[in-house]
């Protein structure tokens, strides 16, 4: 929680705005591009919001999030419910306590990773889920365990790789340095 | 792909297509609620004849709404063949096997939340179809204001909303092409398992990032040269005008509303 007391929303300047509103077109974008076999999907806007709650925070990740849910959501036609905007807003918190102002290192990814899976895929995607279509719990949770199993850790992969790829560092030092 | 992103939107002229969007994104929140609050069939009949209304009165063709459902299909009948399956006891019993029921009780819930998935998906297609992105973009902003009591900075998300929706299409747009680049230097995009797909995602996701990112100093940089400082004490050019017709749809709704507690007997 140390890392939320240290933000109280600053002033932003242009660029870190701009560069939020780019991000969450690329969120909206990316969630076009799924990867997929016969039985399960996997999306790449973890990713995207990963990369938000570094740069910017908890207190933005987590406007941010709940903003690219619902628009996103709105702008696909699917059902909106607020279940699942709560969903974002807790896992863009989760990385943002874990990778706000912090060196990214395998362990921190793997914790924060699975406690969004845990957390939020599992606890309250599921409990949405039971609320709005009275999905039965034990029907659900064993496929969605099967199908966190699977994807968890491309996404820890995944996670590392961007986040430490030489060219996030670089855009990362290029909005310090310019903010 | 941007077709099926943007595209949704069908630019008809109709009652629905010229509300107010606030109007409509309350409208279709506060739908939600109404479906959750019927239990029995009177209940659901007053619904899917609102429901049917408000369809008719869009002027839009049933098929969009059915390719709405398409998505959701495997969720919905799994909810329905599980709620079949294994409801409590209750009613007749038709059928029996180990620890298996088919009962009244589960027949009649199976039919219940099959309709309820319908016009849940129903409303919230025709919500996207009759309203332009930009349009609920202003409409989310309007309806965000009260939470500046809480201090959320309102005008500054409205205004990253603007710019991430005005550059949806771009970066589609720009996507395609790193694709269409990567793929002729021979990455295979969505070939091979789960973990070979993902890794090849990652000579799309990176320069998207980085041209992103460009996009961003090109753009802040010409804002600041625009006078831009910052999003509080601006005025504004896009203004929704509350109408007529808006106050109509809300009698109407009250209305339903009205039916539905009377059928549920409070």
């Amino acid at each position: 929680m140390k890392t939320m007391a240290r933000t109280q929303l600053p002033k932003l300047d242009t660029l870190s705005m701009v560069t939020m509103g780019l991000l969450m077109a690329v969120q909206l974008v990316v969630s076009r591009f799924t990867i997929s076999n016969q039985f399960m999907r996997l999306s790449f806007t973890f990713l995207v919001a990963a990369l938000l709650a570094k740069w910017f925070g908890p207190w933005w990740g987590m406007m941010t999030a709940a903003l690219v849910d619902i628009v996103g959501t709105l702008m696909t036609g699917g059902p909106y419910f607020v279940g699942f905007t709560i969903s974002a807003i807790v896992g863009s918190l989760i990385y943002a306590l874990f990778f706000y102002r912090q060196p990214i290192t395998w362990w921190r990814i793997i914790v924060a990773q699975l406690l969004v899976v845990v957390l939020v895929n599992i606890g309250l995607n599921s409990e949405w889920l039971v609320i709005m279509y009275h999905t039965p719990l034990w029907g659900i949770l064993p496929v969605r365990l099967m199908k966190e199993a699977v994807t968890t850790p491309i996404q820890i992969v995944l996670l590392y790789v961007v986040l430490k790829s030489h060219v996030i560092q670089n855009l990362e030092h290029r909005l310090k340095t310019k903010a | 792909m941007s077709k099926f992103l943007f595209g949704r939107y069908l630019p008809l002229d109709s009652i629905v297509h010229r509300l107010d969007p606030r109007n409509k994104l309350m409208l279709s929140f506060c739908y939600i609620i109404l479906v959750f609050l019927a239990n029995n069939w009177l209940s659901y009949v007053i619904l899917i004849a609102f429901t049917l209304g408000a369809i008719r009165a869009s002027t839009i063709r049933l098929g969009f709404f059915l390719r709405g459902i398409r998505p959701l299909i495997w969720l919905i009948l799994f909810t329905v063949a599980l709620q079949l399956l294994f409801s409590p006891a209750g009613g007749h019993v038709y059928w029996h096997w180990a620890f298996i029921n088919i009962t009244q009780f589960g027949v009649i819930n199976a039919g219940y939340i099959f309709i309820r998935f319908l016009l849940i998906i129903m409303m919230s297609t025709l919500l996207t179809l009759s309203t332009q992105p930009l349009d609920i973009a202003t409409g989310l902003a309007s309806l965000m204001k009260p939470l500046r009591w809480v201090k959320v900075p309102v005008d500054t998300l409205a205004m990253m909303l603007s710019i991430a929706l005005r550059f949806v299409p771009t970066l589609m747009d720009e996507a395609q092409k790193i694709m269409n680049a990567q793929r002729a230097r021979g990455v295979d995009f969505g070939e091979g398992g789960l973990f070979k797909q993902a890794k090849s995602l990652l000579p799309l996701m990176v320069p998207l990032f980085m041209s992103a990112f460009n996009r961003a100093e090109d753009l802040s940089i010409a804002m600041e040269a625009r006078g831009y400082q910052d999003s509080d004490h601006r005025s504004q050019y896009r203004i929704l005008t509350w109408q007529r017709r808006d106050t109509v749809t809300w009698v109407l709704f009250a209305v339903g509303l009205a039916l539905i507690l009377i059928c549920r007997r409070w």
